[in-house]
């Protein structure tokens, strides 16, 4: 990587102040080239916006003084060449052109990896940080089939869906991840992601308005959905709460004129509460990658066609219990009651299931499977 | 003649912590005087002895200037509160099982759970499963509750199986015993031939829980200090109690936590003392048709005949019950069929059973053959039941065991 320019590092010392919002960076940056800006935020370059800042928050001239000792251009500009991290700003080359469309584009723009890798059909998976393994699962597959073909995932990295997306992608070889973070570039949140970061980094592409060092702060976390949303060209939400960041995501799509699709679940599923909502509010569904693909307008038929299942049919009797899961997680007692049979028989069919793959065992629930081959119709869950 | 008393300022005599092994211990030869209102447990383990509510009562007697107070009538036969009674659970098949397995076969029991799923219910009605204490057993657990100074039944003699649950912020004295230059048995042996119930097992101090690994696999307590050591007896059934993880959780999808928080709150709980358990049983709370079916479930009485019949079957075969069986001994009570050795060997192809766990899941299956197809064989059936009943730990973040 080149070095940062001066202005560059102006720039990513602006983004870098504390309280520094979206609006207040577009704003000093529509007016004034990144190092008058910083001279503004400093207080040394008189200017009338940023005097009424001041004025209605005197303690905010104290700490943008605090942070421009602390976080000059310098030590940012040091910084990003140290996490090898890319400074785009608004209205220069290199700054994503889809992007620089948006109404809430970030004037400032941090990318670690290759940002171009953006050119290319792009689909956001978005979803619950208290995903179903039913749920991850699926986010798995469906970042691995859509990465197979050359779509680039776009996803948030966050616990559950957001992470299975991501590692779905790495297993394939084509299409690189694309990941929209609300700490630095370089800063992995939550930590168990910490590898998963550093391959989505190497492989693709990870931004954030924010610069290297950035804490993940809980404010930041609803304003990165919206750069998400409009990096994206469909936004597919796996799971997602009555209420949740993902749902946030679609409603930030929807605005962006972007379809939203959503994966449907069972109605006792509490993380299927918010994407059925959206089903119900007129969401496509997505049953299958190819959902995905036709709301993209892809050729859909390099994809190979449904094969066989490889699991062995269960018996008869397997199969009884095996429908009484009816695609919900349920545990023995619940199984017992569907199913009407005694617990000894239940045991043993579900045992038989478990180790054939129809089920997968969760801490004493059972979860049905879906069908592990690529690219089927009818992905039930 | 012996003398068992607290002397009151005002003269009257009282009864003490200790009351009953110190009369056991003055033996038959020597008379014991005890406070009147510890007569009743006194009684219960010496031939007549004499009881008077004030030191001058004493003096008189001994000096014959009056004769000993009249003792009061025998203690007349107090009902003591019944245990609370299985049939107020409602569904929860698989842990009901549990309960009954646990109290036939001697298995040590753990819940694992989200608030509200009814631990504590099931584990309360444990003592009423196991068989009332013989004679001698009554009198070892009345001695240790009186030296512990815990409240004795009115008819002198603890009879049921005791129930113990300390809270997790028990101290290691507490709960193994020790203390101070009155050494006083902890709840361990407290829960002597009887159920030692710990909730929230995680929450427990680690130094508590591995003081509690040697008494678990001896039957006894050894407390040692500076002025000599003690042993006391501490033959318990475990019974413990976890939330699956640290929000609580329930169901896929409806837990909070992040996978390391989870996985941290797992660990602090494997290890050895996790491994104490041949019985790891998932509960959740009961599915709303069963909550609202009216039929009640099996009474305690019922599984308790049960419970009896199998306890009787492992004495007669082995001398002990299923949990105390080795290795060796499991190959020739409880032979598996080849199905069942199929199944067995999928488990631990997967690595989702250890040597070890294999033990447990074979001990499990021979009590609950014992308590429904009394012949010897092992079938695929039993297996998989005795596999369901430990798989609460099962799963991405679970543990091999």
């Amino acid at each position: 990587m080149s070095g940062i320019t001066e202005r560059e590092a102006h720039a990513a010392a602006l983004a870098g102040l504390s309280a520094m919002t979206p609006a207040r960076l577009r704003s000093l940056l529509r007016r004034h080239r990144p190092e008058v800006a910083w001279a503004v935020a400093c207080g040394e370059h008189p200017d009338r916006v940023v005097e009424s800042w001041f004025a209605r928050s005197p303690e905010l001239r104290q700490r943008w003084a605090n942070d421009a000792r602390m976080r000059p251009p310098g030590v940012l500009a040091d910084r990003c060449v140290q996490a090898r991290t890319n400074v785009l700003i608004l209205g220069t080359d290199g700054y994503p052109p889809l992007l620089a469309g948006d109404p809430e584009a970030p004037a400032v723009l941090f990318a670690a990896g290759d940002p171009t890798v953006l050119a290319g059909r792009r689909a956001a998976i978005v979803g619950t940080r208290n995903a179903t393994e039913g749920g991850r699962r699926l986010a798995l597959r469906l970042g691995r089939e859509l990465a197979d073909a050359e779509v680039r995932v776009v996803s948030g990295l966050a616990r559950g869906i957001d992470g299975a997306a991501h590692r779905g992608v790495l297993t394939s070889q084509g299409g690189p991840p694309v990941a929209v973070v609300a700490s630095g570039p370089d800063v992995p949140f939550p930590k168990e992601h910490t590898d998963l970061w550093r391959a989505v980094v190497e492989r693709g592409v990870v931004f954030s308005e924010h610069p290297p060092g950035a804490p993940p702060l809980a404010a930041w976390f609803p304003l990165r959905n919206r750069i998400l949303a409009a990096l994206s060209e469909v936004v597919v939400v796996v799971e997602s709460r009555q209420r949740g960041g993902s749902l946030q995501t679609a409603r930030l799509a929807t605005e962006r004129q972007i379809p939203v699709l959503a994966v449907p679940g069972s109605l006792l599923n509490r993380a299927a509460e918010g994407t059925n909502r959206l089903i119900a509010d007129g969401c496509a569904a997505v049953l299958d990658t190819l959902d995905v693909l036709v709301a993209l307008g892809l050729e859909t038929t390099r994809l190979d066609g449904p094969g066989p299942d490889p699991r062995p049919r269960p018996s008869a009797a397997d199969t009884r219990i095996l429908d009484a899961f009816d695609g919900d997680p349920l545990t023995l007692d619940q199984v017992c009651l569907r199913a009407g049979e005694p617990i000894a028989a239940v045991a043993l069919a579900v045992g038989r299931l478990e180790a054939a793959g129809w089920l997968v065992d969760t801490g004493g629930w059972f979860e049905p499977v879906a069908h592990p081959h690529p690219a089927t119709r009818g992905m039930t869950r | 003649m012996g003398f068992v008393g607290e002397l009151g300022l005002d003269g009257s005599v009282r009864p003490v912590a200790g009351l009953v092994p110190m009369v056991v211990a003055l033996g038959d030869a020597v008379r014991a005087v005890v406070p009147a209102a510890g007569r009743a447990h006194a009684c219960a383990v010496a031939d007549r002895p004499l009881a008077v509510s004030t030191l001058a009562e004493l003096v008189a007697s001994l000096q014959d200037e009056a004769p000993w107070p009249e003792p009061p009538d025998p203690p007349a036969v107090v009902a003591v509160a019944p245990d609370p009674d299985l049939a107020d659970v409602r569904g929860q098949d698989l842990a009901r099982l549990a309960l009954e397995l646990s109290a036939a076969g001697g298995h040590h029991l753990f819940f694992v759970g989200p608030p509200g799923s009814g631990k504590t219910m099931l584990a309360r009605r444990l003592p009423g499963l196991l068989p009332p204490l013989d004679h001698e057993e009554s009198v070892a657990v009345t001695m240790i509750h009186s030296a512990a100074g815990l409240a004795l039944p009115p008819g002198g003699l603890v009879t049921r199986p005791p129930f113990r649950a300390p809270h997790h912020g028990a101290t290691p004295v507490s709960l193994v015993g020790g203390g101070g230059s009155s050494l006083r048995p902890g709840e361990l042996s407290a829960a002597h031939r009887g159920v030692l119930f710990l909730d929230e097992l995680g929450e427990f101090q680690p130094s508590v829980l591995d003081g509690m690994r040697q008494p678990l696999e001896e039957g006894v307590v050894r407390v040692a200090r500076a002025h000599g050591s003690v042993t006391l007896p501490a033959e318990v059934l475990l019974v413990a109690a976890t939330n699956p993880c640290p929000c609580g959780g329930g169901g896929p999808g409806a837990c909070a936590c992040g996978e390391a928080a989870k996985a941290r709150y797992l660990r602090r709980l494997s290890g050895p003392l996790l491994d104490r358990f041949d019985l790891r049983v998932p509960v959740d709370r009961p599915p709303i048709d069963a909550l609202l079916d009216d039929t009640p479930g099996e009474s305690t009485a019922q599984v308790a005949a049960r419970v009896a019949a199998a306890r009787d079957l492992a004495m007669r075969r082995q001398g002990g019950l299923n949990a105390t069986l080795s290795s060796s001994e499991l190959d020739d009570v409880a032979p598996l069929d080849p199905a069942a050795r199929r199944l067995l060997r999928r488990e631990l192809e997967r690595g989702r059973l250890s040597g070890r766990g294999l033990h447990r899941v074979r001990r499990v299956a021979r009590t609950l053959g014992d308590l429904r197809q009394p012949d010897d064989r092992i079938g695929e059936d039993l297996v998989a039941l005795a596999l369901a009943l430990r798989s609460a730990m099962n799963g991405p973040v679970g543990v091999v065991a």
